[in-house]
């Protein structure tokens, strides 16, 4: 199990056929008007420009639940001829709008010598008032199709059963997320009223990523969206609930679907938020005993007696607490084993903590692996404006890795005896009906 | 505006100046693409062999294999590899298809050294024990109890595939089946290895802020040194001209709606239409407006969901018109209003010359953007190599795409969608709930 110290002198050598990388583009941001912020990741590399338009309002806001805002927002470039997508196709442009759990934004990737007709494109999908609400209407029938799908969706169940137990409000969003939605709001004119109004909260950002330089950045930022108006209404930011305490949650509950052949379990508990103190530790501890082909749990459960294909850890949440865990299945009648091997894993980790050797290990992975996310112009704004959104200073993720390796084994040792207590998970299982 | 595009292209089409493209005396095909702008080194290695290349009663046996690769060698114990990558930040994988079996790498810069002695090293001293062959064959059969087995979708997949091909060695699934995997020996997989894992049915494809010179060095020094040997696989037929069955029925535990597939085969695509085909495929597939759905669902209201989704494989492929309904209409009126759909795009309103430069233009904005990523561009040489036959395609092929006509892929549509061996089939669910059995009929009256 223990990693030999010569792999890790190994992979810390410096390379004989490597050159040293280009500096990696850096943000630069400006106030568009009092209520929008405007950033730039300058890249030349290729003739193309990424535009990234944030809005702070997500389908965990309980203004956007109560005007519609997800449908006002995700379908406001469908009209009933389509002519606002034909247009994006016609520019080779794929365009994306949507809302996610905090943030609703448009997307979309064009030629430079595409942008302004890309940016005229966005403008009008910003102000269409003509959705297609036959196309809404089907959608709506189609959801309720599809959602009879998730009777046999193994990991849906699984995270359906999870928010419900850690989740004590319905209301949570984080739990009714999981839940069958409401009928789809169709008329055209209250979808076009949410989202006039939604588009012009204080919050906003302008990203570009791409062959643009700062000049021509600010000018595309300036006319793309109207002038950001007053304040934020109250019930604009996410409305979370309690969690259910550890002490209240049922130590295993089962889930039964049919026709399955394996039992898939999830072990679990409230994730640690990415502004939590103790998130350097986290990190570290996470990829020792689950964030690796060789970590504990893959150890334990795959490698040495072939029990199962995967197994390893899942974390949802962000600044806000949501569920972190340990998951893997197996063939049915071997369920008994891997639960058993399951839990003494969990048990073990947290009685004796970790090695010197696999600290080291992790750290070389967690301070490694931030070259992956420097790739291109589109992952550096992206991350940025992940940050900004959650209330995070730029770099913070780099942050938290730089004082994830500083931190020493018993620092560590002592997180995991108290986040890792099995006395804080809750086992899911989901069996054959 | 033709000047501009042109311009384009040619800048999306430029070959590196650095770029390394060589055999070595040992049949392995190197490709080396330098960049520093790239923060992390891909490498990949393709073995030009996969699951339709096994033979009847070892279905599985490609994918098994891939498996074992990450064991113990000679030199190296289990695991070695894949610590060695995750210590230093990086990620390795591999799958098998079809057509190839592929090991992947991304790492920082420092590590590449070590990723290719590895690769080097497993790529003929692999320690095949019985042990390790016992555990993997359990972990095999329980990924595909997941993938398949489990999952109404691919279980229905599973299914068409095979019954659509018969004996075609694309109708197996490449994860095989749980009695061939049971039935797999030691002296089988080292029959497996010493057949298809040597340098002459291989690509090394290395992308990334490396020294060329100094990079197929250490290539020549590590797999150099490696004989030739082996045998290649045997080709594939095309599936174009294959004899399949003109219609197909299943049934499956999804959701309460009858789907309704049309289908025919396309060639492979290094054949002189691949490029047409391409431009066609992009227009008809991968624009958010879908001239077919917007024909069935959107205008005639004939189905809850239609579409046209498309599949390829080195020695061929489909192209696939859908629809799907709650389960009142007849099989025989939901392919009527298939073929009603596909004669009204004969009239080809949806191909006109903007339509085919604006999907040229979609396909060069994908280009450029996922050329910055290694792992891209490194799958990208490697697929061009093994599927039309020179690396460099990956750097040329929009210059290709580029000089296709309107006139071409109007050709296209004709010979291979209109003309071609049409294959139906139709999917019930298992399941229909009371109300939809009942009511399912008055769908259209409130669409």
């Amino acid at each position: 199990m223990a990693l030999p110290a010569l792999l890790l002198t190994a992979a810390a050598a410096a390379s004989a056929i490597a050159v040293p990388v280009d500096p990696a583009p850096r943000v630069t941001t400006w106030a568009v008007d009092a209520g929008t912020t405007g950033a730039l990741v300058s890249d030349h590399r290729a003739p193309s420009v990424s535009i990234r338009v944030e809005f702070p309002v997500g389908t965990w806001s309980p203004w956007a639940k109560a005007h519609h805002a997800s449908e006002a927002f995700g379908e406001q470039d469908d009209d009933p001829e389509r002519a606002l997508r034909k247009r994006a196709d016609a520019l080779g442009v794929s365009l994306g709008v949507g809302m996610e759990d905090r943030e609703a934004s448009v997307r979309a990737t064009c030629l430079k010598r595409d942008l302004e007709e890309t940016l005229a494109l966005i403008r009008d999908v910003l102000r269409n008032a003509r959705y297609d609400e036959k196309e809404l209407r089907r959608q709506d029938r189609e959801r309720a199709i599809a959602w009879k799908g998730n009777d046999t969706d193994v990991q849906f169940r699984l995270g359906q059963a999870a928010a419900r137990e850690l989740f004590r409000d319905p209301e949570d969003p984080r739990r009714r997320d999981w839940e069958k939605p409401p009928s789809l709001e169709t008329h055209a004119a209250k979808l076009a009223a949410s989202r006039d109004q939604l588009i012009l909260f204080p919050g906003r950002t302008v990203g570009f990523a791409g062959d643009l330089t700062e000049d021509e950045a600010k000018e595309a930022a300036r006319s793309l969206l109207p002038a950001s108006g007053g304040e934020a209404p109250p019930d604009m930011a996410p409305r979370l609930g309690a969690l259910v305490p550890a002490s209240e949650r049922p130590g295993e509950r089962s889930i039964p679907i049919r026709k399955l052949t394996q039992v898939y379990f999830a072990y679990g508990r409230d994730s640690l938020p990415w502004n939590d103190p103790r998130r350097p530790a986290y990190l570290v501890a996470n990829h020792v005993f689950g964030g690796s082909f060789y970590s504990r749990l893959y150890v334990a459960l795959r490698h040495e007696a072939g029990d199962t294909y995967g197994a390893g850890t899942r974390e949802s949440g962000d600044v806000a607490p949501g569920v972190y865990g340990a998951a893997t299945f197996t063939r049915a009648q071997n369920a008994a084993t891997i639960e058993a091997k399951l839990k003494e894993t969990l048990a073990v980790f947290h009685d004796k903590g970790i090695s010197e050797e696999e600290r080291a290990a992790a750290v070389g992975y967690l301070t490694g692996s931030r070259a992956f996310g420097r790739q291109s112009a589109e992952q550096i704004l992206s991350r940025w404006m992940s940050e900004r959104r959650m209330g995070l200073p730029p770099g913070f993720s780099d942050d938290v890795v730089e004082r994830a390796a500083k931190l020493t084994l018993p620092e560590i040792n002592a997180f995991i005896r108290d986040f890792y207590d099995p006395a804080q998970f809750t086992m899911i299982k989901a069996v054959a009906k | 505006m033709l000047a501009a595009t042109l311009l384009l292209t040619v800048t999306a089409s430029a070959v590196p100046a650095a770029f390394v493209d060589v055999t070595l005396d040992n049949g392995l095909e190197v490709t080396i693409v330098p960049d520093r702008s790239m923060p992390v080194v891909a490498t990949q290695v393709w073995f030009h062999v996969g699951a339709a290349n096994e033979d009847a009663g070892s279905r599985g046996l490609a994918h098994l294999f891939e498996h074992l690769m990450f064991g113990a060698t000679a030199s190296r114990e289990q695991g070695d590899y894949s610590k060695y990558v995750n210590a230093a930040g990086g990620e390795e994988n591999a799958s098998t298809s079809a057509d190839e079996t592929i090991y992947y790498a991304e790492v920082p810069p420092d590590a590449v050294d070590g990723v290719l002695r590895r690769e080097a090293d497993r790529m003929r001293n692999l320690a095949l024990t019985k042990e390790n062959l016992d555990n993997e064959k359990k972990i095999v059969t329980e990924e595909l109890r997941l993938r398949t087995e489990n999952d109404p979708e691919a279980r229905l997949l599973v299914k068409a595939q095979r019954a659509l091909l018969g004996t075609h060695p694309y109708a197996f699934d490449p994860n095989g089946s749980k009695d061939d995997v049971a039935r797999a020996t030691v002296d089988g997989c080292r029959t497996f290895y010493d057949r298809y894992y040597w340098p002459n049915d291989a690509h090394l494809v290395v992308v990334g802020p490396v020294d060329p010179e100094a990079t197929l060095a250490l290539v020549k020094a590590t797999f150099g040194a490696i004989p030739g040997n082996g045998r290649p696989p045997d080709d594939v037929p095309s599936l174009y001209g294959w004899p399949f069955p003109e219609s197909l029925s299943l049934k499956e535990d999804i959701p309460p709606v009858e789907i309704a597939l049309e289908g025919v085969p396309l060639p492979p695509p290094d054949t002189p239409d691949g490029p047409a085909i391409t431009v066609l495929l992009q227009l008809l597939s991968r624009r958010s407006v879908d001239p077919f759905r917007e024909i069935v669902v959107a205008r005639r209201k004939k189905a809850i969901e239609a579409g046209i989704e498309s599949i390829r494989f080195r020695r061929g492929g489909g192209l696939v018109f859908y629809s799907a309904s709650l389960p009142y209409r007849r099989q025989k009126t939901a392919f009527r209003v298939i073929d009603e759909a596909l004669s009204e795009l004969d009239g080809l309103d949806w191909l006109t010359d903007d339509a085919v430069a604006s999907a040229k233009r979609a396909m060069l904005v994908g280009e450029v953007r996922s050329r910055v990523y290694a792992e891209d561009l490194a799958g990208e040489l490697g697929r061009e190599r093994w599927w039309r036959g020179d690396a460099k395609l990956a750097f040329t092929r929009m210059a290709q795409l580029d000089a296709v006509t309107t006139a071409e892929v109007a050709a296209a549509w004709r010979i291979y969608v209109r003309g071609g061996k049409k294959i139906r089939i139709y999917v019930k669910p298992e399941r229909v709930p009371f109300y939809i059995r009942m009511f399912g009929w008055l769908y259209p009256l409130f669409s």
